[in-house]
């Protein structure tokens, strides 16, 4: 449902991402039935997109074609699904969008080679363009979005880790590649430097928000909400903004201390989830993924007015205020 | 060149490899990335041989040298559940591996490069899954098949810079080694997908053995001609024989027990 009212917002660019769908599926054809059938099994089960449209809303202050900017979107969006296909290897996730993940279907092996297959499709295309600066932009938030992971991993389960921990992890982890969409899509249109560097700034803003409302999320929302167990994060070993926090309290610091990484009953796991909830935890994190989201909407104030800004602070309001 | 600076070199290659790709968390909890001496040393087969080499020659060969760690390291993900540490990195430093060699190339301005191995990784995951479809195939694309997964990546590299004339070599030699390894595989009971995907097509692991036997007798017949079609010199032939393919008295011994 709110998957559908974020589209609402973007439905100017209808015909253009009906085009991109179409690009992306093509992209992922291939001569081994089973890739085929994983790629589009994850190509099928939809998603926001949000890559392929903050690359088409930046292309908009510049000079705009479509066929230019469907070689940086289709990229973008594929290396997103690259990365989800091997993140839910090392997740043990079942489920992704109310679908079986590829490993699950089929196995880890396999998700492994679909992963590596769709990124390779994605350097095939993109390398279409010969901008170094294109490459070098991308080529560097690829290792970063890696970076982050691994220090994801190794963070894993460690309650005192500071706050300044987590930004760079999600930074890395998901604002990154957003900003990039931003900015690849601003260079490719031809637009100049400093709105390029506006559009990178708002869309790593905005992605700073977006990873802090999805944490708060796990938090905040039903397990049928969520497709998964509400407090995954906890489960796994990522300590989120919310449970950093809400360990202020010694009360709440002691509670999780002596539930992280140990087998949970359901029992345990809702009341952690009560807990964070019902503390000022969420609030003060909200507060801060507010700032991002003011920090966001000011560098749209520095761009020409029109269209592109209205639908990306449509956009940005949308994130920023989501309930899923 | 000798035996001793064919060898200093490939040891020098792996560790710029090594170098590239350092993480600290991934060298405490994976095995690093991971190259076969064999692969480095036909990449540098032109180098041997005395070929135009290039900075930008030697960092694409050093460059396809991570892309194969990626795709290794990428093949080391097991199926256990629940999934370890160690695991989890490994599938980040496949993927941190990827990303470094596509900078590499990015910062010597070799896009064209980036292409041509993305186009070799696509040909190669799509043998690799093939394996997994669970159909029974002529044994022709079980071979073509595994003849992609061991040299595409070489031949894209060979293709690119003008040396073609190692190609014919190259993919006897390597595939020569790969089904030595089968063989030895076949013999503890310690089956890859690909032998699986043999067994099925023989359906008796005999026949596998006789297969594996008499593609090895017949590419090392092969790979000969083809070291005199090259007409390499003798200390490079010499290491070649020795050290890349050090398989062939036991494939010897082994045909004479069959």
């Amino acid at each position: 449902m709110e998957k559908m009212k974020l589209k609402l917002l973007y439905s100017d660019l209808g015909p253009e991402l009906e085009m991109i769908e179409k690009e992306l599926e093509q992209a992922v054809d291939s001569e081994s039935l089973l890739l085929n059938d994983a790629s589009l099994h994850l190509l099928q089960a939809g998603g926001k997109r949000i890559r392929p449209v903050f690359v088409l809303l930046a292309g908009k202050f510049g000079d705009y074609n479509i066929d230019v900017m469907k070689r940086v979107a289709v990229p973008l969006e594929l290396i997103h699904m690259a990365s989800l296909v091997h993140d839910d290897v090392i997740d043990e996730s079942e489920i992704r969008r109310g679908r079986p993940t590829v490993k699950a279907q089929w196995n880890n092996s396999v998700a492994m080679y679909t992963g590596d297959f769709i990124l390779a499709r994605a350097l095939e295309r993109i390398t279409e363009i010969e901008s170094p600066r294109i490459h070098e932009i991308l080529s560097k938030t690829l290792i970063e979005v890696c970076r982050g992971e691994i220090i994801q991993i190794k963070d894993k389960y460690k309650l005192d880790q500071n706050l300044r921990d987590y930004f760079r992890r999600i930074k890395r982890k998901t604002a990154l590649l957003i900003s990039s969409s931003c900015e690849l899509g601003a260079l490719v249109s031809g637009t100049d430097e400093k709105t390029a560097a506006h559009l990178r700034r708002f869309g790593y803003f905005i992605g700073m928000s977006f990873q802090i409302i999805d944490d708060i999320l796990d938090f905040t929302s039903t397990d049928e909400e969520l497709g998964k167990p509400a407090g995954s994060d906890f489960i796994q070993g990522n300590i989120t903004l919310p449970i950093l926090c809400a360990r202020k309290d010694t009360e709440i610091y002691a509670m999780l201390k002596a539930n992280l990484n140990k087998e949970l009953s359901n029992e345990d796991r809702l009341m952690i989830v009560d807990t964070i909830r019902s503390s000022s935890a969420i609030e003060e994190a909200k507060a801060m993924s507010d700032r991002y989201l003011e920090k966001a909407l000011r560098e749209l104030s520095f761009l020409p007015k029109g269209k592109a800004v209205k639908t990306m602070r449509k956009i940005a309001y949308f994130i920023g205020k989501r309930n899923f | 060149m000798n035996g001793h600076q064919i060898q200093s070199k490939i040891i020098s290659m792996g560790i710029e490899v090594l170098d590239a790709v350092r993480q600290r968390t991934l060298d405490q909890y994976t095995e690093g990335p991971s190259v076969k001496e064999s692969r480095l040393f036909f990449l540098l087969l032109p180098f041997f041989d005395g070929k135009e080499w290039s900075p930008e020659i030697e960092a694409s060969a050093k460059t396809v040298s991570i892309v194969y760690a990626a795709l290794h390291a990428h093949d080391q993900v097991r199926e256990d559940a629940p999934i370890i540490k160690e695991q989890q990195l490994t599938v980040l430093a496949g993927d941190l591996y990827s990303g470094i060699y596509y900078q590499m190339l990015v910062n010597t301005k070799n896009i064209a490069m980036v292409q041509r191995l993305a186009s070799a990784i696509i040909q190669v995951s799509e043998k690799k899954t093939s394996f997994f479809e669970g159909v029974v195939r002529p044994l022709e694309e079980v071979e073509d098949a595994i003849s992609i997964i061991e040299t595409e990546l070489l031949m894209s590299f060979y293709r690119f810079y003008g040396f073609t004339e190692y190609e014919t070599l190259a993919k006897q030699a390597l595939l020569y080694i790969r089904y030595a390894d089968e063989l030895q595989r076949l013999q503890s009971k310690n089956y890859s997908h690909a032998l699986r995907e043999l067994n099925t097509s023989f359906v008796h692991e005999i026949y596998t053995e006789h297969w594996l036997l008499e593609k090895l007798d017949s590419l090392h017949g092969k790979i000969l001609t083809s070291i005199a079609d090259c007409s390499l010199d003798y200390e490079l032939e010499k290491y070649l024989l020795h050290q890349i393919t050090p398989h062939q008295h036991r494939a010897e011994q082994l045909t004479r027990e069959g």
